[in-house]
C-alpha cells in the first residue's frame, strides 16, 4: 500500500464574530477531509470580528476547502499560507 | 416613514412572516412552540397540519419547488425538532429555499438536559445553509429578515431559526421597514465569456449539460432559447428535466446512471461540455476519470465552490445563468453530430411493447404523462419508480418534477405533492411512489384527508424494495436482504381507510381506463399498478464504470 502523501497549509480566517462560527469552520473542514493539526482562535473578543489561524492537511487541494469555508455566511475572508488574500467582495 | 407596533416573538414571526409573502406554513405543534401557535391562531397565515415533523418540511420543500418561492415549516424542540432535518438536509442537497421554525426551551434551561431539549442548532451545522438561535427578543426581526434573504440569496439552501419560548413570549417593538439586512452579499467575479466563445467556435462535438441550477436561476428561457438558436444537442440532470424542451430534436434525454444510452456515449464522444446550473454529481459522471474524457468544459454556476470541484474548467462563468449564458449564443457548424446524435434518439428509443399480460410500469407511467393535464407537477419518491419517471414522463418545467435528487430521501414525494399542491391549487398534482417509498411517510394521507387536498398517487407495487433488490440480483449473487414486502398492507383499503378513493389495477388492459379515471377524478386518488416484482431499470451504468459501458439487460 502506497504512503498517503499529505499537503500541509495554514489559513486565516476572519469571521463575524457570531457564537457558531468556530464550530462551522471545524464540521466544514472534518467533513471536506481536512485534518486539523492546530489552530489558535480570538473569538469573542468584543470587537465584532473572529480570527481564526488553523494548520491544516490533506490530499486534497486547499482550494476546496478554502471555497467552501468562505461559502459559510459569517466568514469575511480566508487567507492560505502566504499566497494572496482571498476575500469576498461585499455589496454596499 | 417607519411605524412601529409591540408585538410578542411569535406575533412578530407571523408579521414578517407575511412580509416575505408566506400565505402558508406546515408545521405541527408541541410544548416550547406553543407560545408561536398561539399567534398563529389570530394570525392571517394558513397552517396546515401534517402528522409528522418530515411531512412538514418535505411538504415545505414541495411548496418552495413548485412555485418558486420560500417554503416555511414549524416544529417543537426535540424530537419535532431532530424530525426536520432530514428535510433540511434533503434541501441543503437539492439547493431549495426553506426556512424552518423550531421551538427551545426557555433560555434559562438551554444546557440543562431539559425536557424535550436538543442542541438542534448545532445538529443544523450540517444540513442547512446557515441557522441561527435568538437568544435576544431585539435580535428576532433581524434575524427572520436574513433568514428568508439567506434562503434566496445566491445558491438556495435551507435556513434554520432556533427560538427559545420565553422569546417567543417576550415583547418587542417592531420595525416595519424593509432593510437589506444581509452584510455579506458575495459579488462574483466577472465571467471570462470570450475565452468560452474561443473554445465553443472550435468545438465540433459540444454538449449542452443542463442542471437544477437552471430552474433556480429562472433561466428556463435563456437556456431554451441558446439550445435553439445554437441547435446544441442538450442532456439533463435527473433535477434538470423539464429545462429543456423535450420536443426538441436535439434534445437527448437524462445522462448518467440511469441516463439515455444516446446522453451517455454522446456526451463519452463530445469535444466540449457546456455546463449549465450541474455539478458533476457522481451519479451522473459514473467513473469521475473516465467521463467525457475528450471534452473541454465551459462551466456556468451561482456557486464557487463548485467549480473546478469535481472537474477542471477550462472557462469558468460564475454569477446569474440568466444573464450569462445569451452571451454566449453563437453560430455553429455542428450539422454531422447533430444529425448523427437524432439518428441515435431514433434507433434508441424508448420502446413500450413489452410482452404479456403484466403491467410494464414504464408504460404505464408514459401513458400517465401521454393524458395528465399541462403544467402538470409530478412528485417522486426514490427508487425504481423514480427512475421510470424521469425516464418516461415528459415535463414541461423543472417546476413540474418534483424529486429527491440529491440526498434521494424515501418518503419525499408525498408530502412534497401536499405541498405543492396548496402552491398550485389549480394544477394537477401527481405523486408517483413506490409501494417502499409511500410507507415512509405514509401518514401524510391524512394531511389530505383533513383538507381534502386533491393529490392523485400511481404507486407501483412491486412488493420489493425495488432497486435495492435489482443491485442485490446484480452486483450482490443474487443473496436478497430484507428487500421483500410481500406482506405489504392492502393498499386501497388504505386508502380507503383515510376517504381517499383507490384502485388496483394488475393487468396492462386496464391501464388506459384507470389513468383517466384518476385524472378526471376532483378529489385525492390511489391508483395502485402491480407490475411484476423482477423488473428492472434499464439501462444501468454499473459502480465505478464509465458511462458509456452500460448494461442493458441480462
Amino acid at each position: 500500500m502506497n504512503p498517503v502523501t499529505l499537503n500541509k497549509y495554514q489559513l486565516i480566517i476572519m469571521a463575524d464574530d457570531k457564537q457558531v462560527v468556530l464550530e462551522r469552520i471545524l464540521q466544514v473542514t472534518r467533513y471536506r477531509g481536512f485534518l486539523i493539526n492546530g489552530m489558535n482562535a480570538e473569538v469573542n473578543t468584543g470587537n465584532n470580528v473572529a480570527t481564526i489561524t488553523m494548520s491544516v492537511s490533506s490530499e486534497r487541494p486547499i482550494s476546496l476547502l478554502v471555497d467552501q469555508i468562505n461559502k459559510l455566511i459569517d466568514i469575511k475572508g480566508v487567507k492560505v499560507d502566504n499566497s494572496e488574500v482571498q476575500i469576498k467582495q461585499y455589496s454596499a | 416613514m417607519t411605524k412601529s407596533k409591540t408585538l410578542t416573538g411569535g406575533a412578530l414571526l407571523f408579521e414578517v412572516l407575511q412580509e416575505h409573502g408566506v400565505q402558508h406554513v406546515f408545521g405541527y405543534p408541541g410544548g416550547a412552540i406553543m407560545p408561536i401557535y398561539d399567534a398563529l391562531y389570530d394570525s392571517d397565515v394558513k397552517h396546515y397540519l401534517c402528522r409528522h415533523e418530515q411531512g412538514a418540511a418535505f411538504s415545505a420543500v414541495g411548496y418552495a419547488r413548485a412555485a418558486g418561492t420560500v417554503g416555511v415549516c414549524l416544529a417543537t424542540s426535540g424530537p419535532g425538532a431532530t424530525n426536520l432535518i432530514t428535510g433540511l438536509a434533503d434541501a441543503l442537497a437539492d439547493s431549495i429555499p426553506v426556512v424552518a421554525i423550531t421551538g427551545q426551551v426557555p433560555t434559562a434551561a438551554m444546557g440543562s438536559d431539559a425536557f424535550q431539549e436538543i442542541d438542534i442548532f448545532g445538529l443544523s451545522l450540517a444540513c442547512t445553509k446557515h441557522s441561527f438561535q435568538v437568544t435576544d427578543i431585539n435580535e428576532l426581526e433581524k434575524v427572520l429578515h436574513q433568514a428568508f434573504e439567506i434562503a434566496l440569496e445566491g445558491r438556495h439552501g435551507p435556513v434554520l431559526v432556533d427560538i427559545p419560548k420565553d422569546i417567543q413570549l417576550a415583547e418587542v417593538t417592531q420595525r416595519l421597514d424593509k432593510l437589506s439586512h444581509l452584510k455579506n452579499k458575495v459579488q462574483l467575479p466577472l465571467a471570462d465569456i470570450s475565452k468560452a466563445l474561443d473554445l465553443l467556435t472550435h468545438a465540433k462535438q459540444p454538449i449542452l449539460y443542463v442542471g437544477g441550477g437552471v430552474g433556480m436561476a429562472n433561466a428556463v428561457e435563456e437556456v431554451r432559447d441558446f439550445a435553439e438558436k445554437t441547435g446544441m444537442p442538450s442532456v439533463s440532470t435527473l433535477k434538470g428535466l423539464g429545462a429543456i424542451n423535450p420536443d426538441n430534436k436535439n434534445y437527448l434525454g437524462m445522462l448518467g446512471m440511469h441516463g439515455t444510452k444516446t446522453a451517455n456515449i454522446a456526451v463519452q464522444e463530445c469535444d466540449l461540455l457546456v455546463v449549465v446550473g450541474a455539478r458533476f454529481d457522481d451519479r451522473v459522471t459514473g467513473k469521475l476519470d473516465e467521463f467525457a474524457p475528450n471534452a473541454k468544459v465551459i462551466h456556468f454556476d451561482i456557486d464557487t465552490a463548485e467549480i473546478n470541484k469535481r472537474r477542471e474548467a477550462d472557462a469558468a462563468i460564475l454569477g446569474d445563468l440568466k444573464g450569462n449564458l445569451p452571451l454566449l449564443t453563437t453560430d455553429l457548424d455542428i450539422e454531422n453530430w447533430q444529425q448523427r446524435l437524432q439518428q441515435m434518439n431514433t434507433d434508441f428509443a424508448w420502446r413500450y411493447d413489452h410482452p404479456g399480460e403484466n403491467i410494464f410500469a414504464p408504460a404505464v407511467l408514459k401513458t400517465v404523462s401521454d393524458l395528465m393535464p399541462s403544467n402538470t407537477c409530478i412528485t417522486t419518491d426514490v427508487g425504481q419508480h423514480q427512475m421510470w419517471a424521469a425516464q418516461h414522463m415528459s415535463f414541461d418545467d423543472p417546476s413540474n418534477f418534483l424529486t429527491s435528487g440529491g440526498m434521494g430521501t424515501m418518503g419525499f414525494g408525498l408530502p412534497a405533492a401536499i405541498g405543492a399542491q396548496i402552491s398550485r391549487p389549480h394544477d394537477t398534482v401527481i405523486a408517483v411512489s413506490g409501494d417502499g417509498s409511500i410507507m415512509m411517510n405514509v401518514q401524510e394521507l391524512a394531511t389530505i384527508k383533513r383538507y381534502q387536498i386533491p393529490v392523485k398517487v400511481v404507486l407501483i407495487d412491486n412488493a420489493k424494495l425495488g432497486m435495492v433488490r435489482q443491485w442485490q440480483d446484480l452486483f450482490f449473487d443474487g443473496r436478497l436482504s430484507e428487500t421483500d414486502l410481500s406482506d405489504n398492507p392492502d393498499f386501497v383499503m388504505l386508502a380507503t381507510a383515510f376517504d381517499i378513493k383507490a384502485k388496483l389495477i394488475t393487468k396492462k388492459s386496464e391501464v388506459d381506463a384507470a389513468v383517466k379515471e384518476m385524472l378526471d377524478h376532483d378529489g385525492p386518488y390511489l391508483l395502485q399498478v402491480k407490475i411484476d416484482s423482477t423488473e428492472n431499470v434499464w439501462p444501468l451504468v454499473p459502480p465505478n464504470t464509465a458511462n458509456d459501458k452500460m448494461m442493458e439487460g441480462v
